[in-house]
């Protein structure tokens, strides 16, 4: 079997030897900054002084190395592989990745959930590698229909795809991945299938009235998004008070805090849009611009007042969820923690190695070398670190995207656009728990997080990515 | 429909999620510091390290108040076992399993229980992972014998803690003894922490701001269960905890443990002063207690109960808190009161009639030191009548308040009715009555000299408390000036307080002096005198015997003296209560003390034998 493979291999590496040349560099070293960058911040928030070395594999770093010869190698392995066997074997790996999902429902529960396959610390999450599965076979699903024509057909089968692994999920239970899939929409989005069919359905209906399109179910994803992010941004401001430390004194009530920082949004959007827009596109874009800040401003007023309108009670719960209640040792003892680790950084931190709410032996934060393994790297390396961090995460996406839009093959640019908002969704959400922006669910910061499924996955996921893209020439689409 | 331009979108949610986490770790990391605050809250610890307290030293150097290695038994549920064996740990300890699970309950209810000052609500912060002593202030012996099978015991753990230990078992009333701080303490001065102890009375308590010494504090990186994990940026900011200075104490221990010796089984008190410095030698209060009997809590609550109720009042300062009539030693200066205002001269003899105040038979009374010899009542009801009516007004009455007013300034300049600012807690003042006094009890101008005539012997309303006695001896010994009695010579070795360095001259005039001390030296080695008892080979002592009319019951016996006649060493006062005539119980036992502290010897076995076996209580 081995004689077989190496004969594959072999094989491929005569037909194409322009692999290497054709390789994103530029997508290929961020991801490698971020492994070693990963690495040393797991050496020093899982640092055990009775093994120091690095290669000790007894100790949480150890493993980590070795998860990443793993996931290098598996990385080789992908390079190795035509690229045509992910379409052409995409429903059998949707399917298996399904059956793996099934059966980690009867493994005994770990931590209250039933997410693990295999044995102790050399068991698998499923739940990971499902999100590869399902980007290829949403990918080859939307590569295979005429999306012009969208119907009610499509956009049905395109949610089920998505809805069958989210719900076996929802039943580990995972509520982080499960949020991550809802990355996917906006991958569907990018390629027009939006609920505009059923929107359209729907409005139809109505007596006299027969739309075309209509603009709310075309952009219905994003906007969606937009009120989410909006209304969580506005309570949590409703109770604040923004004070500006270069004008002590100056407090204004944080909803005009909101309602500024969408006027000075617009008003730059404005400028920016003006100075790269054509003339032609100016009135529309102008339009564009004040409906969006008008509508925004509505949202959040709705939201503020309706907030403030609320009884204690059901103020409590909202801000309990949003972690605005302050009970630090209690509900909100997680989020308080990282926070303070997070905080307590300054510009350019306390030195690698010298975390003192977010370090091991310390344990204020919990699971600090997995789920939040952003705040032993933010606390060490401070305001400085954490920038670099972001910025690397945001090549790293503009990157893709970048890469998705050269892609002759629809196949490939739907599979770069599921990587992108895979990574994006938990970038987002592992750092906005760390910062008070988003709930408390544990999922993994890409590279970063401790945890073999984690790296294997996120680096597949990225090494087929390159493999599509090297190849993305040779593809008939 | 084309959809390329929907990448910008996704390419401004990106953006738009990256400069806002920009923002916001901007200002979370860099412009606002209250997570760093909490960050400090959460994994930063300050431990107080408290240091040993100041010992005391006696007069030639013996240590009198040491510290001793105690050990508390610590518990800390966090890390205990599963299966923690109730009854083996309570066959350990020595125990009964009924009381180590009460103890538990003890803790968890009450050593965290907190009253908010704000809400006034008391809750308990008991918490799992805090160290509470499960049993406090065991003896090295005792943790010896458990100490080799506490590793059975997850969870307890000993922990050093430092106790006072008293070489010698004398001197109770005036050291004081520790116990720990109460709330409202520690709400009071941040200084203390729940556990902490304070000084409860006597020097402890007076120089408790010394003796505490300074904390030392030692900032600590935490961990979520409260484990110590390494020292805050390397112990840069930690301060080190500084002993307490000792006290040198102007106390001879030999002479206070040879008095307290003398007064067992007997009450009442000695008081004795080196006149020249104004230290106090000894002072005894009896009966006394063992200062060992209040070492550590559990002794405290065993020995306390006991002994506040104890109807002879152990507790009680005698000395420094018993206000008596001072009886005939008070005639001492009503002479120099006298002489001083000129309304007598050393040679002014008075007949010891009796028709006015009552007297023992002894000769007339030719001159003062022969007064002062007799103690004749008559003689000073003469001579103080002279001191109240001056004949500055025609009627009695007016004039009496006008005498007793100067009378009044002359006794408290010899430190009678006013409070000394002795270095201890419990002094008392004793009562010295002014005209605005008898105004209250008689109203204005309804009393003369012969409604409080009582006073001219001692009698009457005033008070003096035996330590006034003393430093009457000390005044008379100094022919004119007292300093403040005080225990401490030296703390550390900075000297004493600036007040026990300052003369206090009383209004008397030096020369004014000489008779009444010529007196004194006849009472105790003329033929004749009251109080031959405390006459000693070779050392001319000064002294004055009282008998203290006490409707309660015997007449109190009373004798202060001072020696030798010329520098004097030794100032004292011997209250001893119902013992009657002062010649005869007062005298020798300032004799055998007066001689123990000059000759450091006993000549008379049979004197000190007697007092020894006598029973007077």
């Amino acid at each position: 079997m081995f004689f077989a493979l190496k004969i594959f291999i072999l094989e491929n590496m005569k037909r194409d030897e322009s692999i290497i040349g054709n390789i994103d560099w530029g997508l290929f070293i961020v991801f490698l900054v971020m492994i070693f960058m990963g690495v040393a911040n797991v050496y020093s928030a899982a640092f055990n002084p009775k093994h120091p070395e690095l290669f000790d594999f007894s100790q949480k770093y150890g493993k980590q190395i070795m998860w990443v010869g793993i996931s290098l190698f598996l990385g080789l392995m992908v390079f190795l592989i035509e690229a045509s066997i992910y379409r052409k074997f995409a429903i059998p790996i949707y399917l298996f990745c399904l059956v793996l999902l099934v059966i980690v429902l009867f493994m005994p529960s770990v931590n209250g959930a039933h997410a693990w396959l295999g044995i102790g610390s050399l068991g698998i999450q499923p739940a990971e590698f499902a999100k590869i599965g399902t980007a290829i076979a949403l990918a080859s699903y939307i590569n295979s229909i005429n999306v012009k024509q969208q119907n009610v057909n499509t956009v049905v089968v395109a949610n089920i795809i998505l809805l069958i692994p989210m719900a076996l999920i929802l039943l580990q239970p995972d509520a982080g991945t499960f949020v991550v899939f809802t990355g996917f929409l906006f991958v569907m989005y990018r390629e027009g299938i939006t609920y505009d069919p059923i929107v359209l359905h729907l409005v139809n209906l109505i007596p006299g009235v027969r739309f075309k399109s209509t603009w709310v179910g075309s952009h219905f994803i994003p906007i969606l998004f937009v009120v989410v992010f909006l209304s969580i941004i506005t309570l949590l401001m409703s109770d604040n008070t923004i004070h500006f430390f270069l004008f002590p004194g100056v407090d204004i009530p944080g909803f005009y805090g909101v309602i500024g920082a969408l006027m000075s949004m617009g008003i730059i959007t404005y400028f920016l849009l003006r100075f790269f827009a054509s003339k032609r596109e100016r009135n529309r874009i102008t339009m564009i611009v004040v409906i969006g800040f008008v509508l925004c401003s509505l949202i959040a007023s709705i939201v503020n007042f309706g907030f403030q309108g609320l009884k204690k009670h059901q103020k409590d719960r909202i801000e309990l969820f949003l972690g605005l209640i302050k009970d630090p040792n209690g509900l909100d003892y997680n989020r308080n923690r990282a926070m303070a680790a997070v905080g307590s950084g300054g510009f350019f931190g306390k030195g690698y190695g010298n975390a003192s709410v977010a370090s091991v032996e310390s344990n204020h934060v919990p699971e600090s070398e997995t789920d939040f393994i952003f705040c032993p790297l933010a606390e060490e390396w401070g305001f400085f670190g954490s920038f670099v961090l972001i910025c690397l995460f945001m090549f790293m996406l503009f990157r893709i995207v970048q890469i998705a839009e050269r892609q002759k093959s629809r196949f490939n640019r739907v599979y770069a656009y599921c990587v992108a908002m895979i990574l994006f969704y938990h970038f987002a959400v592992n750092i906005g728990m760390d910062i008070g922006f988003a709930p408390v669910i544990g999922i993994p910061l890409p590279f970063f997080s401790y945890g073999g499924s984690s790296m294997m996955s996120f680096s597949v996921m990225m090494f087929v990515l390159l493999k599509l893209d090297s190849q993305r020439g040779d593809v008939l689409g | 429909m084309n959809t390329d331009a929907r990448r910008y979108v996704i390419i401004v949610f990106f953006l738009l999620v990256g400069s806002i986490y920009t923002i916001r770790l901007f200002y979370m990391q860099v412009i606002d510091d209250s997570w760093t605050l909490r960050a400090q809250e959460i994994a930063e610890k300050r431990q107080q390290i408290t240091p040993p307290r100041g010992v005391f030293f006696d007069r030639r150097g013996k240590k009198i108040v040491a510290n001793k290695t105690y050990f508390n038994l610590m518990m800390r549920e966090a890390n205990m076992s599963e299966k923690f064996d109730t009854n083996a740990f309570a066959k350990l300890i020595g125990w009964s399993p009924m009381k180590v699970k009460s103890r538990f309950w003890e803790i968890k209810l009450g050593e965290g229980r907190y009253k908010n000052p704000h809400t006034g609500k008391t809750t308990s912060n008991y918490q799992k992972i805090r160290s509470y002593p499960f049993v406090k202030e065991m003896s090295m012996e005792e943790m010896a014998n458990i100490a080799p099978y506490l590793h059975n015991f997850p969870g307890f753990y000993e922990e050093i803690t430092s106790m006072r230990s008293y070489p010698y078992a004398n001197a109770a009333n005036i050291l004081g003894y520790l116990s720990e701080v109460n709330g409202e303490e520690i709400t009071k001065d941040h200084f203390y922490r729940a556990g902490d102890n304070i000084g409860r009375a006597g020097l402890e308590r007076f120089y408790e701001n010394e003796l505490r010494g300074i904390k030392g504090i030692h900032y600590v990186v935490t961990s979520a269960l409260n484990n110590e994990i390494e020292p805050y940026a390397n112990g840069e900011y930690d301060t080190v905890a500084k002993q307490g200075p000792a006290l040198h104490l102007g106390v001879d221990i030999v002479l206070q443990a040879y008095g307290e010796k003398l007064m067992k089984n007997k009450r009442g008190c000695i008081v004795a002063i080196e006149p020249s410095t104004g230290e106090v030698l000894a002072l005894v209060s009896a009966p006394t207690f063992d200062p060992n009997l209040f070492v550590g809590k559990r002794s405290i609550s065993k020995n306390y109960s006991k002994l506040i109720t104890d109807p002879a009042k152990p507790l009680y300062p005698r000395p420094l808190s018993a206000e008596y009539p001072p009886g005939s030693t008070f005639k001492l200066i009503q002479a120099l009161t006298a002489l001083q205002e000129g309304v007598i001269r050393p040679e002014t003899g008075f007949p010891c009639t009796k028709s006015m105040v009552g007297c023992h038979n002894h000769p007339h009374a030719r001159n003062v030191a022969e007064a002062v010899q007799y103690s004749c009542n008559p003689y000073f009801y003469y001579t103080v009548k002279k001191i109240i009516q001056q004949g500055k007004r025609k009627k009695v009455t007016e004039d009496a308040p006008i005498g007793l007013a100067k009378w009044t300034k002359y006794m408290k300049s010899f430190g009678f009715g006013v409070r000394l600012e002795t270095d201890i807690t419990g002094i008392r003042s004793g009562l010295i009555p002014d005209p605005a006094y008898y105004d209250k009890w008689y109203g204005h101008n309804a009393w003369a000299f012969s409604t409080i005539r009582s006073n001219s012997i001692g009698q009457g309303e005033v008070k003096a408390t035996p330590l006034q006695l003393a430093n009457l001896a000390a005044i008379l010994a100094n022919r004119g000036w007292y300093i403040t009695p005080h225990f401490v010579k030296s703390i550390g070795s900075k000297g004493p307080k600036d007040i026990y360095k300052q003369k206090h001259y009383t209004l008397i005039n030096r020369k004014h002096f000489d008779p009444v001390i010529e007196g004194m030296r006849r009472v105790v080695n003329e033929k004749g005198g009251t109080g031959s008892q405390a006459r000693i080979k070779d050392i001319i002592v000064c002294g004055k015997t009282g008998t203290v009319q006490n409707p309660q019951g015997e007449d109190h016996s009373v004798f202060i003296a001072f020696a030798p006649m010329y520098k004097p060493k030794i100032a004292i006062a011997i209250f001893i209560e119902n013992a009657g005539f002062g010649g005869t119980w007062a005298a020798p036992i300032a004799n055998l003390m007066m001689e123990k502290y000059l000759k450091k010897k006993i000549t008379d076995k049979e004197k000190e034998k007697h007092i020894l076996e006598s029973d007077l209580d």
